[in-house]
């Protein structure tokens, strides 16, 4: 059943959204266009590119965290999210010693992490500042909290570079036309458009600039997390973030450091693959749980080219959802198989305190950094 | 400002001619470029044309906004360029040190600004087939190998050097006789939306994410190296200006 919003449908659409839940139909359409069908929201007004003169924090908006951390939805029903992340470009280091200058969204690889509710509006704004050295590790006012996560750890050791290249932001948990909303823009253009969270789960976004393989490994990436209306039916005591991802690095002959290879990333041959964008980030910041506890892990597999067989040493998933929808959920999973861009959630038990290890099970890829580790306490 | 003295460059070797006009020829031929476009099926024709020898300089541009105030960073209409333009002078019309010297090439300029500079010392932009003819055949002539080619581009893209660029056309003109063609700061075009339209913005399938493929005659780093030239050059708009994006001018045959 298709609604549109006009005079004559409002009742029904008041009636249709009484029975979902209570939400009255119209409010949730913003803009003239825009009409519901199955209770999700379609027809988003066109995006809109401009300049503007912005050299504020290039990540706002109060649930955009740095992984492995979530924020908390301290919110009921739904809202609408003005969210800002620009494209900047950053010296890290996702080895030790090993350097490159990469293309992000905010200055971290993977990007910051967005936690909306399904049903929520997110009006996005993102400048292409490429062109401009932009600083993440020092205090950023009017920023979101991922600026103060990323200074409590920062595993990358973020440098403003520069690296004018146009961009664009694909997000998977919007659904809209990929020609409009997702347009590459120039250095010095701004973007902005609305997409509204139809569906929960864990997302990918990235820049969708051709050649995309290049743009994603070089750091154009990171995760949406989309939380069911009516939540998980389970009671987590831990949640964290999980990006799995490659990186082909090479050195660099002309000016020292280290570069993207486009032989080795054709070729599916990663310098390192990661979880949470170092080789390292959850060794030297392991992730923490107690005995007895459900600890719930949100992973993406961001690739751009590999897939994961994720695991943990010594746990059995409890509960999986694949993609991260209620509907898709599997029990008692030893391994899930993400290609690449799949996302799920994932519950375990800690059985006792000690040391478990995170892995994807295709060694080859643990081998090359894809390993982390929970230290788990003792029963509380 | 250049002078043209396109009679004496045809009379004399390209080297020579090239030290004393700072233009150098360039003879046409049979040529298509290194990517392929939707309707591309023989060979296309490059005609004989003729090349700035180096990048315009800010030096040179000044002089240009001189004469033609018009042109000036807080004179010139919003719609021929963006914020930015200029914006590394220290004045509308004084450089400075570092990017903003004399002998640095000029940045920060608007494809129409840069047409503008061109018709004005009575030439134009080249064309985006003449300047990638002239790409290729300074190429061949210093028989420079696809990897290492491929390897210096991507370089360059990962650390182009935009704080710090140094002065044009150091040291002897090396190929063709022409400085800097890649490694310093890219050049507009005449046409440099030609090949995907405006961008991502023709159609679906016309440089979208992961469509790159039809493109490429090739899979090898070269001409991925080529593309990322094509494809970055085609979503600029052309009021956009960078730190990385210059120009050079080129010239008719009389």
């Amino acid at each position: 059943m298709k609604l549109f919003k006009s005079p004559t449908i409002v009742t029904a659409a008041l009636v249709l959204s009484l029975a979902a839940g209570g939400l009255n139909a119209d409010d949730r359409l913003v803009h003239d266009g825009e009409f519901i069908v199955d209770g999700k929201i379609f027809g988003l007004p066109e995006a809109r590119v401009y300049t503007e003169d912005y050299s504020g924090p290039p990540v706002v908006g109060d649930t955009l965290t740095a992984v492995p951390n979530l924020a908390e939805l301290d919110y009921d029903g739904n809202r609408t999210h003005e969210v800002r992340m620009d494209v900047i470009a950053q010296q890290i280091e996702v080895a030790p010693g090993k350097f490159y200058n990469a293309w992000t969204f905010g200055g971290s690889v993977p990007g910051p992490t967005l936690h909306v509710r399904e049903g929520d509006r997110i009006v996005f704004t993102m400048k292409n500042r490429s062109d401009e050295p932009v600083v993440i590790t020092e205090p950023v006012a009017g920023g979101s909290p991922f600026f103060a996560q990323v200074q409590a750890n920062p595993i990358q050791n973020n440098q403003p570079a520069v690296s004018p290249m146009p961009h664009s932001m694909d997000f998977h948990s919007g659904t809209v036309a990929a020609n409009d909303k997702w347009q590459t823009i120039p250095p010095g253009a701004t973007i902005q458009f609305d997409w509204v969270a139809n569906y929960p789960g864990v997302y990918m976004y990235h820049c969708g600039t051709p050649s995309v393989l290049m743009h994603t490994a070089q750091g154009q990436y990171g995760a949406v997390v989309v939380s069911p209306k009516g939540g998980y039916p389970t009671e987590a005591d831990r949640e964290y973030v999980l990006v799995q991802s490659e990186f082909y690095l090479t050195e660099d002959d002309y000016s020292g450091g280290y570069r993207y290879d486009h032989a080795a990333a054709m070729a599916r041959d990663p310098s390192q693959v990661t979880f949470n964008g170092h080789v390292n980030a959850l060794h030297d910041a392991p992730l923490r749980a107690n005995a007895g506890e459900r600890v719930r892990l949100y992973v993406l597999n961001a690739g751009p080219s590999g897939t994961s067989s994720f695991h943990v040493i010594g746990a059995i998933f409890d509960r999986v959802w694949y993609e991260g929808n209620v509907e898709n959920e599997w029990r008692g999973m030893q391994t899930v198989l993400l290609g690449a861009s799949n996302g799920a959630v994932m519950d375990f038990i800690v059985p006792e305190q000690g040391s478990y290890k995170i892995v994807d099970h295709e060694f080859a890829d643990a081998e090359r950094g894809a390993a982390g580790t929970l230290v788990a306490g003792p029963r509380q | 400002m250049r002078t043209l003295l396109i009679i004496l460059t045809l009379a004399l070797p390209p080297a020579v001619a090239a030290e004393d006009t700072g233009i150098v020829f360039i003879g046409g031929g049979d040529w298509g470029l290194p990517i392929v476009q939707e309707d591309t099926g023989a060979p296309g024709r490059v005609d004989d044309f003729l090349l700035d020898v180096r990048q315009v300089t800010n030096g040179e541009f000044l002089d240009f906004v001189r004469a033609k105030p018009e042109w000036r960073r807080d004179r010139a209409p919003g719609i021929f360029r963006d914020a930015r333009y200029l914006s590394h002078w220290p004045k509308a019309d004084a450089l400075g040190e570092g990017n903003a010297a004399p002998d640095r090439p000029v940045t920060r300029v608007s494809w129409y600004a840069a047409r503008a500079y061109c018709r004005e010392i009575g030439g134009r932009l080249p064309t985006m087939t003449e300047w990638e003819y002239a790409s290729e055949k300074q190429r061949e002539t210093l028989g420079v190998a696809p990897e290492d080619y491929a390897h210096e581009l991507f370089s360059w893209y990962a650390n182009p050097g935009a704080g710090a660029l140094r002065p044009v056309s150091q040291g002897p003109a090396p190929g063709l006789g022409i400085h800097d063609l890649h490694g310093l700061v890219l050049e507009w075009v005449e046409d440099f939306q030609l090949v995907l339209g405006r961008g991502d913005d023709i159609d679906l399938l016309t440089g979208s994410c992961g469509d790159t493929a039809r493109f490429l005659p090739e899979f090898d780093e070269a001409h991925y190296a080529t593309f990322l030239r094509f494809q970055s050059r085609s979503n600029y708009q052309p009021d956009t200006t960078t730190s990385t994006l210059g120009f050079r001018c080129a010239y008719d045959p009389e």
